[in-house]
């Protein structure tokens, strides 16, 4: 077991963050706290803002004004970036390369070595069930598969925080729930796991959902707790309902 | 920069490479092709040139001098008039012809000969070996038909000799070409690939830097390069029999260095295009003026004056000279320390600009 680094009480701060390209609005003025040691499904329809914030929570994206904040420091900053591991929804990895060759590039990248990098690479490749499959160059596995190898990737270094873009499309159910049974054994060790998904019932076994609208938050909170706010019974109705609301509201 | 990354980087392009048996062949072939072509293509040196003779004399010199053109440069034969020789090399029907006069032995022994040349001016190549094959055998038709004096053509060459092949002289400069070739597209290609599929945005978000990544790449490809350099030497020396009269090992590394920069070049417009497909239509931009105005296939005293200038902002310019002057004049670094500097500069200035740009892709 590592040693964990001062925990912050809070893992992601955003504090007004907007961002424009152009004339178009991705993101406006969001504020949001995700508390160490949390699963949080970031959700909502193409074109929300998902992929923009998670851009901009890694520094590949600059922010047009605002502040957000990783693990206490700026997002992006270099001292930052060896915490957090990313999976793009993209399948982002080399398919001309094994399955070992690949996590065994991100785990270098991200700092680890030799026997560490050997014992983490077996630990996550158990994870994803593709320890028997290890040599087996990318380009050869299913999509399901694929996408097992990103998430082993993202993985490897053991970091801090999690930011997962749609990390369990093409996995079947079976593998998913052990997927979120895994995250939930992360956020006990003091990880937080930042998600998104188009599964809304999924999100059901997160530790909080944010809805992300038009580059708005409109809802931030507990699955059971928004549902019991709107009085609806699953995500999906949830979500349609604060949408509609929200149209009212301003029409 | 953390030398780990780097080499983290290395080690995945190779690993890509190793898996892909298809491309290591075709990285070691493109060269060998290459040379292959321009050196058969442009490295030749005339043979077998159809010309007819009309041999009138009435003494046995202008049959000397028939029996001492170099064998194999000049297909003979006989017509009996000079009319007739006009007109072989009027309609095209031969290249060359060769008029011995009737007094041509009696002008010997005077010691003043006349000998009509018709030449087809269309290929000044081929004119250009018919005449240097003619006064060949005149200086060794009259340096054994004494007092020849008069006629003796001194040659002193400073590098080279008269029987230095066409294929020596050509050599340097195709090598350059070949390197400038295949380390451009090939970088533009591996970086492109990388630009694909969320690859470049995931290795940004880890701790990978820009310039750990151009080093990586760079060390990769220059692994290649370095193969490649050697396939070229290979067909040089064994194929096309080259003889340097430089240091090999010297010139080699020159090479190299060309290719590192040439890589830069082409990860920098990779990063600078906007797509895959606008950073592929660079290569002939790129190529055709360097395979023009550089001086490594045609000489530069061969290109317009107001032209040459143009020379000076090609690297593949300080390549082939470089390269030509260690390999064919035996230079070392004192005399070549100019253009390894420029070619040192091209490189920094290459890489340089892709650790700037390459992060924008991602």
């Amino acid at each position: 077991m590592i040693a964990q680094r001062e925990p912050a009480a809070v893992a992601i701060s955003v504090r007004h963050l907007t961002k424009r390209f152009g004339d178009t609005v991705a993101l406006d003025g969001v504020t949001l706290d995700v508390p160490t040691g949390q699963v949080l499904g970031l959700l909502g329809p193409n074109g929300a803002g998902k992929t923009t914030l998670i851009r901009i929570l890694l520094g590949l994206t600059r922010l047009t004004s605002g502040e957000a904040e990783l693990l206490g420091r700026p997002a992006g900053s270099r001292d930052v970036r060896p915490r957090v591991g990313y999976m793009p929804q993209d399948l982002a990895v080399y398919v001309d390369l094994s399955v070992e060759e690949n996590v065994e590039l991100f785990g270098r990248l991200y700092g680890i070595h030799g026997t560490r990098l050997r014992a983490r690479e077996e630990e996550v490749l158990e994870l994803v069930q593709l320890s028997d499959r290890q040599r087996s160059v990318v380009a050869e596995l299913s999509g399901g598969m694929r996408r097992r190898v990103s998430l082993a990737a993202a993985l490897v270094a053991d970091p801090d925080l999690l930011l997962l873009d749609e990390p369990t499309v093409g996995v079947d159910p079976e593998l998913r729930a052990e997927f979120w049974e895994f995250f939930h054994r992360l956020t006990d060790r003091g990880k937080t796991v930042v998600l998104t998904t188009h599964y809304l019932e999924e999100a059901n076994r997160a530790d909080r959902v944010v809805f992300l609208h038009g580059g708005t938050v409109l809802a931030y909170g507990a699955p059971a707790e928004l549902k019991h706010r709107t009085g609806t019974e699953n995500l999906e109705d949830a979500f349609l309902h604060l949408v509609r609301a929200g149209s009212g509201r301003s029409g | 920069m953390a030398l780990r990354r780097v080499l983290a980087v290395t080690r995945k392009a190779l690993g890509q490479l190793a898996h892909d048996r298809r491309t290591v062949a075709f990285v070691l072939v493109v060269p060998l092709v290459l040379i292959l072509v321009f050196g058969y293509g442009f490295g030749g040196q005339p043979t077998h040139i159809a010309t007819v003779v009309v041999n009138e004399d009435q003494g046995t010199v202008g049959s000397a001098l028939l029996a001492a053109l170099p064998s194999g440069v000049l297909d003979l034969s006989t017509v009996s008039s000079n009319a007739s020789a006009w007109s072989a090399v009027h309609s095209g029907a031969d290249r060359a012809a060769i008029v011995i006069g009737p007094n041509f032995t009696a002008m010997a022994k005077a010691g003043s000969i006349q000998l009509t040349l018709y030449l087809d001016g269309t290929s000044p190549t081929v004119a250009g070996a018919v005449v240097s094959a003619v006064e060949s055998a005149l200086q060794s038709v009259f340096s054994s038909h004494g007092n020849g004096s008069a006629f003796r053509v001194t040659s002193d060459y400073v590098y080279g000799s008269s029987t230095t092949p066409f294929i020596d002289t050509i050599a340097p400069g195709i090598m350059a070409l070949a390197i400038l070739f295949i380390t451009t597209v090939l970088s533009i290609i591996v970086l492109v690939r990388e630009r694909s599929a969320g690859l470049l945005e995931r290795l940004f978000a880890s701790p990978l830097r820009a310039s750990e990544f151009v080093a990586g790449h760079a060390l990769s490809l220059t692994v290649v390069a370095v193969a490649q350099v050697a396939v070229l030497f290979t067909v040089a020396l064994v194929i096309f029999h080259a003889s340097f009269s430089g240091n090999v090992l010297f010139a080699y590394a020159v090479l190299v260095l060309f290719g590192v920069g040439n890589l830069g070049l082409g990860m920098l417009l990779s990063a600078a295009a906007r797509s895959e497909f606008q950073a592929i239509q660079f290569i002939p931009l790129l190529l055709i003026p360097q395979i023009l105005f550089a001086g490594a296939l045609f000489p530069l005293e061969a290109i317009p004056v107001a032209f040459r200038p143009i020379s000076v902002i090609l690297p593949l310019t300080y390549a082939a000279r470089a390269v030509q002057d260690i390999l064919l004049r035996g230079w070392g670094v004192g005399g070549v320390a100019l253009d390894i500097l420029a070619l040192g500069i091209y490189a920094a200035l290459m890489l340089g600009g892709a650790i700037l740009l390459v992060r924008r892709q991602a």
